[in-house]
């Protein structure tokens, strides 16, 4: 019998016992198992609903992932990541793109749609997609974005995934952990078996660190999941109500 | 009245209030120092994103009713959990752990939430590394 096969079954007998669904639910998960699948043309295959680890705070060790450690900030770094406190206005409270690695960090599970051209992550957290060509193309040299501009390409069995062109604008993570526009990050993606993704992420910005700082993570395949519309607007009542403030205009 | 309860600590069980806000940081407007725990009736739930808001009348130690509210996950992490909009019915008698709102008003962040059926059951966003199992119902 399948750990899938047999988690249904534990959650059959649970149920016939008279535990409640929401004490169910709220037990451990055990993905699927099986090989690495595989498109039609041998590329390794992404594709599914991933559960992904909250990472608030990059420098920090977790469940499922391996923080950065101290960060080499350079002066302006260490003086941004000083100055920064969430209590003043944080832009994520008043629902602007996280970003790219703050949509990668929240709890909210993506999904990953992916063809011979295009990776698109399907970010749950306020409805967000990235799409990502990986058929070879250059950057494109637009103007800056909250997410910027990402292209990738295969080294072997490894997805990687190129991105450059931010805004600025947002923080590498909920303490807030600073970047500037330098901002250049570089995820690898590997699918060692059916139910996991081994994820990295390095992160360079010559403004704000001395060196490259790398995180790396595990997804798990949730294919009991389907995703789910989620408005940050719809019912922001803690910046409406005063108990957040809104953020700051950005510095010219 | 089991209503009548309301308690407020400072600086203890910190670990039970990990951040769990997932669309804005959890400093901005809460402080994990300061928990509380209250008890009362819910008078509205709002089932909506980003988060869910339970709104509750709780009775002082003087017998005072004051009107609470408290902020829990977002509906998709509840749903996922096995919560539903029928998971608080009006007037279902309550219990809340959670953190105290920064600006001093009845508001806090719920961590924990004791629900009629005497089930204790997480109820904030699957942020927490490792949520803390709920308590199966007393038989």
């Amino acid at each position: 019998m399948s750990r899938h096969a047999a988690a249904r079954l534990i959650a059959c007998l649970a149920m016939a016992a008279g535990i409640p669904a929401l004490a169910a639910a709220q037990r451990a998960f055990q993905p699927p198992s099986g090989p690495t699948p595989r498109t039609a043309a041998g590329k390794v295959d992404f594709s599914g609903v991933w559960s992904k680890p909250y990472v608030p705070d990059m420098t920090k060790d977790g469940k499922d992932q391996k923080g950065m450690g101290v960060l080499p900030f350079t002066p302006w770094g260490e003086t941004e990541w000083k100055a920064y406190d969430a209590a003043e206005g944080d832009y994520t409270g008043a629902c602007l793109p996280f970003g790219l690695t703050r949509s990668v960090n929240t709890p909210e599970p993506m999904q990953i749609v992916q063809t011979e051209k295009y990776f698109a992550f399907l970010f749950e957290q306020n409805s967000w997609f990235v799409v990502v060509p990986i058929d070879g193309r250059p950057h494109r040299q637009g103007i800056p974005t909250w997410f910027g501009d990402s292209v990738g390409r295969w080294e072997g069995d490894t997805l990687v995934i190129d991105t450059v062109n931010f805004n600025g604008r947002t923080r590498l993570d909920t303490i807030g952990h600073p970047h500037s526009d330098q901002l250049h990050v570089v995820q690898r993606f590997s699918r060692p078996d059916l139910g996991h993704i081994s994820y990295e992420m390095t992160v360079e910005d010559p403004k704000a660190y001395t060196k490259p700082i790398v995180n790396t993570r595990t997804f798990t395949l949730r294919p009991d999941w389907e995703m789910m519309e989620y408005s940050c607007e719809e019912n922001n009542k803690s910046l409406w109500e005063g108990r957040i403030k809104p953020p700051k205009a950005p510095k010219s | 009245m089991n209503m009548k309860r309301l308690m407020i600590g400072a600086g203890v069980a910190l670990a039970l209030v990990q951040p769990v806000v997932a669309h804005h940081s959890f400093a901005a407007e809460f402080d994990a120092n300061k928990t509380v725990t209250i008890e009362g009736a819910v008078t509205k739930l709002e089932w909506a994103n980003p988060h869910i808001w339970i709104y509750l009348d709780v009775k002082d130690d003087h017998g005072v009713v004051q009107a609470w509210q408290c902020e829990g996950g977002p509906p998709n992490t509840l749903t996922r959990n096995g919560w539903s909009p029928n998971s608080l019915k009006l007037g279902d008698k309550i219990t809340i752990d959670g953190a105290l709102a920064k600006d001093g008003s009845k508001t806090c962040n719920a961590r924990m939430v004791k629900l009629a059926d005497g089930r204790t059951v997480f109820a904030g966003s699957s942020g927490g590394d490792n949520p803390p199992p709920p308590t199966l119902p007393k038989k």
